[in-house]
């Protein structure tokens, strides 16, 4: 596809290359008015200021259509993403199944002293992805087991040396993920949460 | 706010993650999403279609949605320069809000995200269009500004407390305080 050119209308772009010239023009003005200004400054003791900055509106064509009428109403489009969510959750207890394995899997092969290069970085990927989804539809025990096994690992240097507090999260993401247990809230379980506190609290002071 | 024909650019490492955030675009009426997993795929993508907004995570591989932000915005001859770029972060500490902002993001948005503070965060974007500052050091969205409260949604509550800006590194913020992050340099506070 031509640049410059919207997929859509296939004709010239209106707002960014208009901005592009505009930030162009903006660089041009700034130069000259900046070197002038930069001739005055007595050498020596302070660093000659650069050129002064320049400020000038912006109009995207993300803002000039996002703006135009016809578009869905707030609640409507609220509701109608919580319904794509909500559709999501068959499909997502699958996948927390599949990851929560693949994460134990992983784990157990490095405790047992197998190679895995790259490891720590696939449990923080897998971790933060947990985290995260499980948060977006609302499946709070695991987010939060998910959270603490990421700022766990965020923390530490030397991540076999705290290759038990790792298996900890592992064994409780295990619990979570159970059907009686993957819809519950951290309050609901606080034995295990205090419990997750105190270890990550313990490797990060 | 109209979504139609707009093309949304999801930069994320998570195929889960992006299949969410395109779910509930669609709910808000998009119809044109496209999905990347790292910055390579996001120039790529830019060099090959115009985008219309890019919605980024922080930790996007190799280097970083911020890094990759600030190569969007400091290339002079890129038609994306001005692009609005959502960041999304799961890290909201005060110092990683900050970066963002100074990297050039529109706005930050907090993961795990919802659907009401992904569309009010791209509606703030629509309905609020910034000022860009071109200057030695920085190419981006004016961050000198205030926000009243999202077009049509909630805004901010009234018993809420204007954010205090401190030491590098802290709990992590609400999503509020991170909107509020942004007006801190107009209110003197950074």
């Amino acid at each position: 596809m031509a640049k410059g050119k919207h997929p859509k209308s296939g004709t010239q772009k209106p707002g960014p290359s208009t901005n592009a010239a505009k930030t162009n023009a903006a660089k041009s003005d700034s130069a000259k008015s900046g070197g002038a200004k930069s001739n005055s400054v007595k050498s020596g003791k302070r660093r000659p200021p650069g050129p002064p900055a320049r400020i000038f509106p912006v109009e995207t064509r993300f803002q000039q259509l996002a703006r135009r009428t016809g578009g869905v109403p707030r609640e409507q489009a609220i509701e109608r993403a919580q319904s794509a969510l909500e559709e999501a959750k068959p499909a997502y207890e699958d996948f927390l199944e599949r990851e929560v394995a693949g994460l134990a899997d992983l784990v157990r092969t490095v405790e047992a002293g197998n190679d895995e290069p790259g490891w720590i970085e696939t449990v923080t990927f897998r971790s933060r992805q947990l985290r995260d989804s499980a948060g977006s539809l609302g499946y709070e025990l695991v987010a939060f087991i998910a959270g603490s096994l990421c700022e766990l690992l965020d923390s530490i240097e030397d991540s076999s040396e705290y290759m038990e507090s790792i298996v900890c999260h592992i064994d409780a993401l295990m619990l979570a993920r159970q059907r009686s247990y993957r819809r519950m809230r951290p309050e609901q379980v606080p034995e295990l949460t205090r419990g997750l506190q105190r270890v990550v609290k313990h490797v990060t002071i | 706010m109209n979504l139609r024909d707009l093309v949304i650019l999801v930069a994320d490492p998570s195929s889960y993650i992006s299949m969410l955030i395109h779910g509930m675009l669609r709910g808000f009426g998009s119809n044109k999403i496209l999905e990347v997993r790292n910055s390579n795929g996001v120039l790529q993508t830019l060099m090959g279609q115009k985008i219309d907004i890019m919605i980024c995570d922080m930790h996007l591989p190799p280097h970083g949605g911020l890094s990759l932000t600030r190569a969007i915005r400091g290339k002079t001859d890129n038609e994306h320069r001005t692009m609005p770029i959502l960041i999304m972060s799961s890290d909201s500490r005060e110092a990683t809000i900050k970066r963002a902002r100074d990297a050039g993001g529109n706005m930050v948005i907090a993961k795990p995200i919802s659907p009401s503070s992904l569309y009010d965060r791209l509606s703030w974007i629509a309905f609020n269009p910034r000022k860009f500052v071109d200057t030695e050091t920085y190419f981006g969205p004016d961050r000198r500004f205030k926000i009243e409260g999202y077009p049509g949604g909630v805004g901010r509550r009234a018993g809420d407390k204007e954010v205090e800006i401190g030491a590098e590194s802290g709990p992590a913020l609400a999503q509020d305080d991170i909107d509020n992050l942004f007006s801190s340099v107009q209110t003197g506070k950074d």
